[in-house]
């Protein structure tokens, strides 16, 4: 009984601190897309760590700017977006500035992934927002039965060699910042004068198309019946994968005006209640097991390693927030609705 | 004895019988909810059928439409006749009969005639706008080579319809059809030589559509329709349709999980799925309708769906009549249980009674002896040992009473014996204290007794002491006692004397029967008797001393000579 007791004594002293251990445990909360934290890797993180983690996944860009501004950004630690939103968020305040330094395996990232100055949307007065996570660009799929060269420019959309045999995205923005890059202009800075010729330039995309896609499969399957040479993949690589699983025989291109590239960086919440537990994840997330999910789960790339087989990695262009993108939609309305040439914009 | 048989077999009876009504209950419940839910699915899936085919008349009635107006324009040479007044001719008719079309069905939003040429430019075209139909200005006319509705069509063999997807129609100037949910029809025109010129395409409106098809069925049917991808076109909330139009993808199959099967391809062509939302389920029949064979969208899926609890209403109201049988059956139950345990405890607790009395008194009660059960049984076995237990304690008790006479008699002569009488004058004795009343003790002793013995025999002596047995008794009170004290010696106790003198008579009337003869065995006996006489209070308060002064009375009479009797009070010698 003597020998019991110490036993009993540690017992009652250690019982009441039980469950005020599991309610204090930590929790992370992230808000991400799907694909950018996958359950088993998330419990890894946990076990390594001793914090439960939540993942709350958003669908779009609407839905993420809604529940992260909901309490000023105190119901999530961490948030992925890309760099426009990251852009949108520093100027609501909802993030906190980040010293890349502490995250250690910022240094395992290519080079252009750390060079923050170069990254539009993602500093603000000389601090850093967002560590860099995954992108994609939009590149040029052709069928190589039918080009024996490679496009080398966006040009290519309006060859009149491939007329009919075009697929072009059904997206106002990207279209027109397409069309200044075809014209050799800032993509996201298109002046109003310049309006009138690129609108020309997309009517005469318009007709040189097929058609104008919305959906990755739509376009697949427009691929395979309409003996398409040349698409433009604004689901990137996804959509390169989705044709060479149907047994298309096609190649990817940047072209060498550049491509259009989304990038979605790891940004901490103003809200966020432990910075260093932040940091670590975004840390975890640049591990190669986290980093190479995206490569070989999500048909994205990584921050870690150049993509194969790919010249022009170097010509990405991160998307930023474009000059006027309700004049974009509107005339592209007008476009797609097949208004023949010159298009009078009534002010 | 706190819960009595009675109280535990009424409760198993009436738990039983609550139990056998209950099981009952729940089991016709549940089949013939069975029952409703598979008629209202099947009811469902015909309704379901029905409604897909008529949806499927409806666009075969549209592609005829779409045929006769394609070979008008071929008829006309249109759109390949050259400009001029003959072909504006041409496209004025044309376009009046497409505004008849129209006038004729309301969900026509837009007919067109467009070439295969200028990059689809279109031909003629009328526009449904509110309750007014457009002719649009050549002006305004736009390029349509982009889209699938041209393209695919400018494809197809003369005669063939396309149906394009359903989509929301997004084409600027479309008019009233602007933003609304558009089928396609679309019908190539071919020119003299059989090369495809142009389309004809007759947008329809899916909603004004179902609205017609839709009016035969029950109101709280829900019509759900999605594509070939399971993008929900259809739905009773009208903010989950087209979701891909606005850039996310909303699924009939991650509401109706089953209907995954039907977009996969396979041999069903229609089933029954269930979606439970957070009041209620939905049950909901699913047909794949094949609209356009060899093309991407080759069919359409069409669903009904009502709420369950629509078709359990039914069944709710079938399962509370059901609980009223219930209940009243195992009130019945209840009842009938507490009749059958009174029935059988009823003649337990008389039984019970009567051996408890029995017991207590030695006396019967009537018994349910009549009932031809086990209780009627045991009632007759119990009033069988009642009886013969009656009958021995009968002849116990005449065996004691016997017992008793013999002890307390003389066998010869059946007078009380030397025993009872000192018992009875000492009983005397004491109420004659009280009372002040004199009593006399008379000895009477034969004469001669033993000659008589000697020469007629013992038996003939005992016929003779009998005989003065009777003679004393006859001329004494019944109050009076009469023992034998033993041999030829009697002694009469007399009570209660008013007068003294009484016992003179008495013993005067003696002496005058002794005096008589007697006939015994037919011989003719004389008997006498000496008798002595002690009076309380007169000669002692005691029996030994009343005893003692009428021996010596009788003594004293046997001294004067026998056959006499003395009544005079004796000097204590």
């Amino acid at each position: 009984m003597t020998r019991i007791r110490p036993l009993l004594v540690s017992l009652a002293i250690l019982l009441p601190l039980a469950p005020g251990l599991a309610a204090g445990a930590e929790a992370l909360r992230l808000l991400a897309w799907p694909g950018y934290a996958d359950a088993d890797l998330v419990e890894r993180f946990e076990q390594r760590h001793g914090v439960a983690v939540e993942v709350t996944l958003v669908g779009n860009d609407d839905v993420l700017r809604e529940k992260l501004s909901a309490n000023n950004g105190g119901d999530y630690d961490l948030i992925a977006a890309n760099t426009a939103e990251i852009h949108h968020y520093i100027e609501q305040g909802l993030l906190q500035p980040l010293q890349p330094a502490r995250i250690a395996n910022t240094t395992r990232q290519l080079w252009r992934f750390r060079d923050y100055p170069r990254i539009p949307g993602i500093s603000r007065d000389g601090k850093v927002y967002a560590i860099p996570y995954t992108y994609a660009e939009m590149g040029l799929i052709y069928d190589r039965t039918q080009l024996s060269e490679p496009p080398r420019s966006i040009a290519s959309l309006w060859d009149p060699r491939f007329q009919g045999r075009v697929l072009a995205f059904n997206g106002s923005s990207h279209a027109f910042s397409l069309a200044a890059q075809a014209a050799g202009l800032d993509p996201f800075r298109i002046e109003a004068a310049d309006f009138p010729r690129l609108t020309e330039r997309l009517i005469a995309l318009r007709r040189n198309v097929l058609t104008f896609y919305a959906q990755p499969e739509e376009a697949a399957s427009l691929f395979r019946e309409h003996r398409v040479a040349l698409l433009f993949a604004n689901y990137g690589r996804q959509q390169l994968k989705q044709l060479r699983d149907q047994g298309a025989d096609v190649g990817y291109v940047i072209p060498r005006e550049g491509a259009l590239a989304w990038l979605d960086c790891w940004a901490i919440s103003r809200g966020a209640r432990n910075m260093a537990l932040a940091e670590a994840w975004i840390d975890f997330a640049l591990e190669p097991p986290m980093s190479r999910a995206l490569v070989e789960r999500q048909g994205l790339s990584n921050t870690l390693e150049e993509p194969e087989n790919l010249e022009g990695a170097d010509r990405l262009i991160w998307l930023r927030p474009v000059e006027d993108a309700e004049r974009r939609a509107r005339l592209w309305e007008r476009i797609l609705s097949g208004e023949r040439p010159p298009l009078e914009e009534t002010p | 004895m706190k819960f009595g048989i009675a109280f535990k077999l009424g409760c198993l009876l009436a738990a039983f019988g609550v139990l056998a009504s209950g099981v009952t209950g729940y089991y016709s419940y549940s089949s013939s909810r069975n029952l409703l839910l598979k008629a209202a699915e099947r009811d469902l899936l015909t309704a379901t059928q029905v409604l897909g085919r008529n949806l499927r008349g409806g666009i075969d009635a549209v592609a005829r439409d779409a045929l006769i107006l394609a070979s008008v324009a071929q008829a006309r040479r249109l759109p390949t006749q050259p400009e001029g007044a003959l072909r504006a001719h041409a496209e004025n008719d044309l376009a009046e009969l497409f505004r008849a079309q129209m006038q004729a069905h309301p969900q026509y939003m837009q007919i067109r005639l467009i070439g295969a040429g200028d990059h689809g430019l279109e031909r003629v075209r009328v526009d449904r706008d509110g309750h007014r139909l457009l002719r649009i200005d050549r002006a305004k006319l736009q390029e349509k080579s982009h889209y699938a509705y041209l393209f695919e069509t400018l494809s197809l063999a003369p005669g063939q319809i396309r149906l394009s997807p359903i989509v929301i129609n997004r084409e600027l100037g479309a008019h009233s059809g602007l933003g609304k949910p558009t089928l396609h029809v679309s019908t190539p025109v071919v020119d003299a030589g059989g090369r495809v010129v142009g389309a004809l395409v007759i947008n329809v409106d899916l909603d004004q559509m179902f609205d017609q098809l839709k009016s035969d069925l029950p109101s709280h049917y829900q019509v759900y329709l999605s594509n070939r991808w399971g993008d929900l076109l259809i739905h009773p909330d009208h903010r989950r349709t087209f979701g891909f139009d606005q850039g996310r993808r909303l699924f009939i199959q991650d509401e109706f999980a089953d209907v995954a099967r039907l977009l996969e391809g396979g041999g069903e062509t229609s089933l029954i799925s269930r979606h439970e939302t957070v009041d209620s389920g939905l049950v909901a029949a699913f047909v794949r309708l094949s609209v356009n064979t060899g093309n991407s969208e080759r069919f359409i899926i069409l669903g009904l769906a009502q709420p369950e609890s629509h078709v359990l209403a039914e069944t709710s109201r079938l399962g509370q009549r059901i609980v009223q049988v219930v209940l009243l059956s195992s009130l019945l139950a209840l009842a009938i249980a507490i009749v059958a345990s009174r029935a059988l405890t009823h003649p337990l607790m008389s039984i019970t009674l009567a051996v408890q009395q029995f017991a207590r008194e030695r006396r019967t009660r009537p018994l349910p002896i009549h009932r031809h059960d086990e209780l009627g049984q045991l009632a007759r076995s119990f009033a069988q040992m009642q009886e013969e237990i009656l009958g021995q304690l009968d002849e116990l008790n005449q065996r004691r009473d016997a017992l008793e006479h013999l002890a307390r008699h003389d066998p010869l002569t059946g007078l009380p014996n030397r025993r009872v009488f000192f018992e009875r004058l000492d009983h005397a004795l004491a109420s004659a204290r009280r009372s002040a009343k004199p009593l006399a003790v008379l000895f009477v002793d034969l004469d001669h007794f033993k000659e008589l013995n000697d020469s007629l025999g013992h038996g003939v002596g005992d016929r003779v002491l009998q005989a003065v047995a009777n003679l004393l008794r006859s001329a004494t009170r019944e109050s009076d006692t009469v023992a034998r004290l033993g041999g030829d010696e009697f002694v009469i106790l007399i009570e209660q004397l008013d007068d003294p003198q009484q016992v003179l008579a008495v013993l005067h009337k003696l002496h005058e029967r002794f005096q008589l003869p007697m006939l015994v065995d037919r011989h003719e006996v004389q008997v006498q008797a000496s008798m002595g006489v002690s009076l309380f209070p007169r000669d002692g308060d005691d029996i030994e001393s009343l005893l003692q002064q009428a021996d010596r009375a009788m003594y004293a009479a046997k001294n004067a000579g026998r056959n006499t009797y003395n009544y005079e009070a004796q000097d204590p010698r």
